[in-house]
């Protein structure tokens, strides 16, 4: 009984307002323009499929690479620091929030571009002669998505951190165990549930984006959720959406199954 | 005119139960009672027609305001009827999702003509009443069954003059990286790009369709490495410029205005070689406020003077060939469709553009992404 | 302060990151007092026009309290959503937990241009049957936004509950303590970190959202995001960077405000 009671709400919930029209609209994968999976072969026979696909991985997974492993530190900062440096650390993660995508997206392009702020500051450095090329390109989609999301994998962290028992990492102190050692083999192992919902969190994030690559990639890096969304929008062809977001949703599955199951993580 | 007359009862209905005449069970009685109405009239959509309102769907930022002061204000004081502007953007998909559901929220799209076209082959618009609508008004080989053509502009080449002493003059120009030194941009949804870059490998403008696509990709694809950035948004394409990203840009004629009068003529614009696109507006089937109060919207938006003061508001070339008359002399360099601007451009082929523009983009996408 | 401290590599990393996390403010804190009307950085004068704007123009004032309106019903639905059903996970281990986990996740997997098609087809459909949850209300836009965020409350509360010890509810099990006073007693206070850091993100992830709600709305419920939206085939006001200017104070001033009371009662400090 209570198993239902606290079961059913979010179930039932998300079954009526998201799974059911959810279904009506993958259902087109297979159903539109006719019956059969020629959606499904035509997904998967185009190379800009492919190559979009790619390039997604690609930066997707360089980004919650980073953007795990900077935000690690920061939240330990965050964490146990000083009262000073906490303050200062938490502004650093609270404060991104409120800048809409938009005001970030203009920000960098007037830090970044060619004649930005940091180039100006480096060419009259005399660090640079030729002003260096750091947005409208992957490189500026990977900085703008790490801005967006290393606040977003502190939370995870933080959760796992602050549940961290002290009193091991004082009992390892006092067997005589070096600084080193006790972070890498007592307390990241501890935080490893943190490590992987805080991954989880960012990848899964990161593929949805569309709005920054857009406008820092210079419109050159197109990723799958721009595709998606120009087949839907801008030429539609919801058969073809609903395959090709049908692929993705079952590799992103299966991505993430393997990925509890290889950090042993039991999130049940 | 059966549902007109429908909506006539529930909104005597609605004004009953706002009044307090009615109790809201007598008034769902009254609508059960209309037959098969119930849902219709407590949805979102029959409401703005029963308060005697109707939306428009454009793109957005100044778009809202021009419109609403060039048609929406004397459109409302004519009939009675107030035309909201929301600002989200009618993308195909949108509207077919729209106009799919059966009772739209949407009554007009601001679309382009070959979209309109499509969606209403399957039987989303309404057809263009031209009873209605004059198509008298309009220019000849623009005219659609499903879009009323209600403005246009260009594709053109905008460059920053500090940078070069003799201005482009063609598109071979834009494409002649040691001519004319710099980074270019050009669109990132393809529109006007593939032309573009068949004239300037020396297609001339009468044989341009059906596009040689791959010899359009060819060129752009050689010439890629010139091409700073695809702009996908006017703001984006102007800031390029602004922010010397890139010295060269083929942008709209609106955007390369501001930026003309912006920078005070830093930035230049040449027609020379320009793209003409038409801009449409739809009306959706089984739109909220009915077809003829969306037809009469259209036929308002007619008037060579609304259609000047759009011009005046965004620098869209009128519809209406009547209007170019009334743009005083010294814009008259801005406005896309006036003669002397016409005769040095190449309209877009709508027609070619409702077959080909899916696969065109896909490949266009393949070929900048790569 | 005991267990573990950050070591000088550690902080050097982490002071970079906050760092790079605040650089973006070099840019926007100039361009909200530009006097031009869209977003540029000031060249000559500065201006308050867009700060005064933010005040005087209702449609902002309405944004903010729609946004915030939205926000919240959304972050309370989604927390509480969430800690019921990750607790259910947690304690009860039904059979099909994965499925059901991955129902929890599916919002957060799928494309958001899809949610945002799936969402307005649920939300036309309901508006037919009722006047409260509709497509263009705001009701209607908040349970839209449950839906987008709540899987990321879930994460973030399975994350804390994987680090409760499962020995203590087992001890309270075992001396007979009904299922309410577990979660009341045991579970919850364990996990209160958590529920407050899902109730956070819920309610950031909604006041930023705009796929969907581009998509569920229409000339009524206009978010401050929608609003912002509105100009991006144009120009962005720059507006939006005084109110982020705004917001940021506005955040600036609750941390120190929190220090300073934490000081006062030392007690009560973390």
């Amino acid at each position: 009984m209570s198993r239902l009671l606290l079961l059913s709400p979010l179930l039932l919930f998300l079954g009526l307002a998201y799974l059911l029209p959810l279904s009506g609209v993958m259902l087109q994968s297979v159903t539109t323009p006719e019956p059969g999976l020629q959606n499904y072969s035509a997904a998967l026979g185009d190379p800009l499929v492919w190559s979009v696909i790619w390039r997604t991985l690609r930066v997707c997974l360089c980004v919650t690479v980073l953007a795990v492993v900077l935000a690690y530190p920061l939240t330990l900062l965050w964490l146990k620091g000083n009262t000073a440096t906490r303050v200062l650390v938490e502004l650093a993660i609270m404060i991104p929030f409120w800048l809409s995508v938009l005001s970030r997206a203009f920000g960098w392009l007037s830090l970044l571009s060619n004649r930005g702020l940091i180039n100006s500051w480096l060419q009259s450095l005399g660090i640079i002669a030729e002003p260096l090329t750091m947005v409208r390109n992957e490189f500026g989609v990977v900085i703008g998505m790490m801005h967006f999301l290393i606040p977003f994998a502190v939370f995870p962290l933080a959760s796992a951190m602050r549940s961290v028992d002290d009193r091991v990492i004082l009992a390892a102190r006092g067997m005589g165990a070096s600084r080193m050692r006790i972070f890498w083999q007592i307390f990241v192992p501890m935080t490893k549930s943190g490590i992987v919902g805080a991954a989880l969190l960012v990848f899964v994030f990161s593929l949805g984006f569309y709005i920054v690559p857009t406008l820092l990639g210079g419109g050159r890096s197109v990723m799958i959720a721009e595709l998606i969304y120009l087949r839907i929008f801008q030429i539609p062809n919801w058969g073809l959406a609903a395959a090709l977001s049908a692929l993705l949703m079952v590799s992103i599955g299966a991505f993430l199954v393997a990925l509890i199951k290889r950090a042993g993580v039991s999130t049940t | 005119m059966h549902k007109h007359f429908q909506q006539d009862q529930v909104m005597m209905l609605k004004e009953k139960l706002k009044s307090g005449e009615l109790s809201r069970r007598g008034f769902l009685q009254g609508l059960a009672l209309l037959g098969g109405t119930s849902a219709l009239g407590l949805s979102a959509g029959s409401a703005y027609a029963a308060d005697k309102e109707m939306v428009f769907v454009n793109w957005g930022g100044d778009a809202i305001e021009a419109m609403s002061e060039a048609f929406g204000k004397g459109y409302a004081a004519e009939t009675g009827v107030k035309v909201l502007y929301d600002g989200s953007g009618p993308l195909e998909g949108s509207i077919k999702a729209q106009a799919e559901s059966g009772n739209p929220t949407w009554d007009l799209v601001d679309c382009d003509p070959f979209s309109g076209q499509a969606l209403g082959k399957l039987g989303l618009m309404r057809p263009i009443d031209w009873e209605i609508v004059d198509p008298g008004k309009l220019r000849d080989g623009f005219q659609w069954d499903y879009a009323a053509n209600s403005y246009f502009y260009s594709y053109v080449i905008a460059y920053d003059k500090t940078k070069y002493d003799t201005p482009p003059t063609s598109m071979a120009d834009f494409f002649d990286a040691e001519k004319f030194p710099g980074k270019r941009a050009l669109y990132k949804w393809g529109v006007g790009m593939w032309e573009a870059a068949l004239l300037a490998d020396g297609v001339a403008p009468e044989d341009l369709y059906p596009l040689d696509m791959d010899r359009a990709h060819a060129k752009i694809a050689g010439f890629k490495e010139h091409i700073g950035a695809y702009w996908g948004g006017g703001a984006e394409s102007q800031s390029l410029l602004l922010n010397g990203d890139v010295s060269m840009a083929i942008i709209w004629n609106t955007r390369a205005m501001l930026l003309d009068r912006d920078t005070e003529g830093e930035v230049a614009m040449t027609w020379a070689e320009g793209i003409i696109a038409p801009g449409s507006t739809g009306v959706l089937a089984n739109n909220p406020a009915g077809g003829k109060a969306a037809m009469e919207y259209i036929a308002y938006s007619q008037a060579p003077e609304a259609q000047a003061k759009l011009f005046a508001l965004l620098g869209n070339g009128p519809a209406n060939p009547a209007a170019d008359a009334l743009i005083p002399d010294e814009d008259k360099f801005y406005n896309p469709v006036d003669p002397k601007n016409f005769a040095q451009q190449t309209p877009l082929d709508m027609a070619w553009y409702e077959e080909n523009y899916g696969a065109a983009l896909d490949a266009y996408l393949g070929v900048i992404s790569a | 302060m005991t267990g573990l401290r950050p070591g000088p590599f550690a902080t050097a990393l982490a002071a970079m990151t906050a760092v790079f996390l605040l650089l973006p403010l070099l840019a926007v804190i100039p361009v909200s007092f530009t006097p031009k009307r869209f977003l540029s950085l000031p060249k000559d004068s500065l201006s308050l026009r867009h700060y005064q704007a933010l005040w005087t123009k209702p449609e902002w004032g309405d944004a903010i309290a729609l946004s915030l309106q939205v926000g919240v019903t959304a972050a309370i639905l989604s927390t509480l959503l969430a800690t019921a059903f990750c607790m259910g996970l947690w304690m009860m281990r039904p059979r099909f937990a994965g499925v059901m986990a991955g129902l929890a996740l599916l919002p957060m997997v799928a494309p958001p241009v899809v949610s945002a098609l799936t969402l307005y087809y649920f939300l036309r459909t309901v508006s037919n049957w009722n006047s409260l949850v509709v497509y263009d209300g705001w009701l209607g836009v908040a349970v839209a936004h449950t839906v987008m965020v709540v899987p990321y409350a879930v994460v973030i509360i399975m994350v804390a509950l994987s680090q409760v010890d499962r020995k203590i509810d087992l001890a309270a099990r075992s001396m007979g303590a009904p299922v309410w006073t577990r979660i009341f007693a045991v579970i919850l206070p364990n996990i209160r970190f958590g529920m407050v850091s899902a109730f956070l993100l819920s309610f950031v992830l909604s006041w930023d959202e705009i796929g969907v709600t581009l998509f569920v709305t229409s000339i009524k419920a206009i978010t401050l995001p929608r609003r912002m939206w509105m100009g991006l085939r144009d120009n962005v006001d720059p507006a939006v960077a005084a109110l982020s200017v705004v917001l940021i104070v506005l955040v600036t001033i609750v941390i120190l405000g929190r220090l300073i009371w934490q000081n006062r009662s030392p007690r009560n400090s973390r």
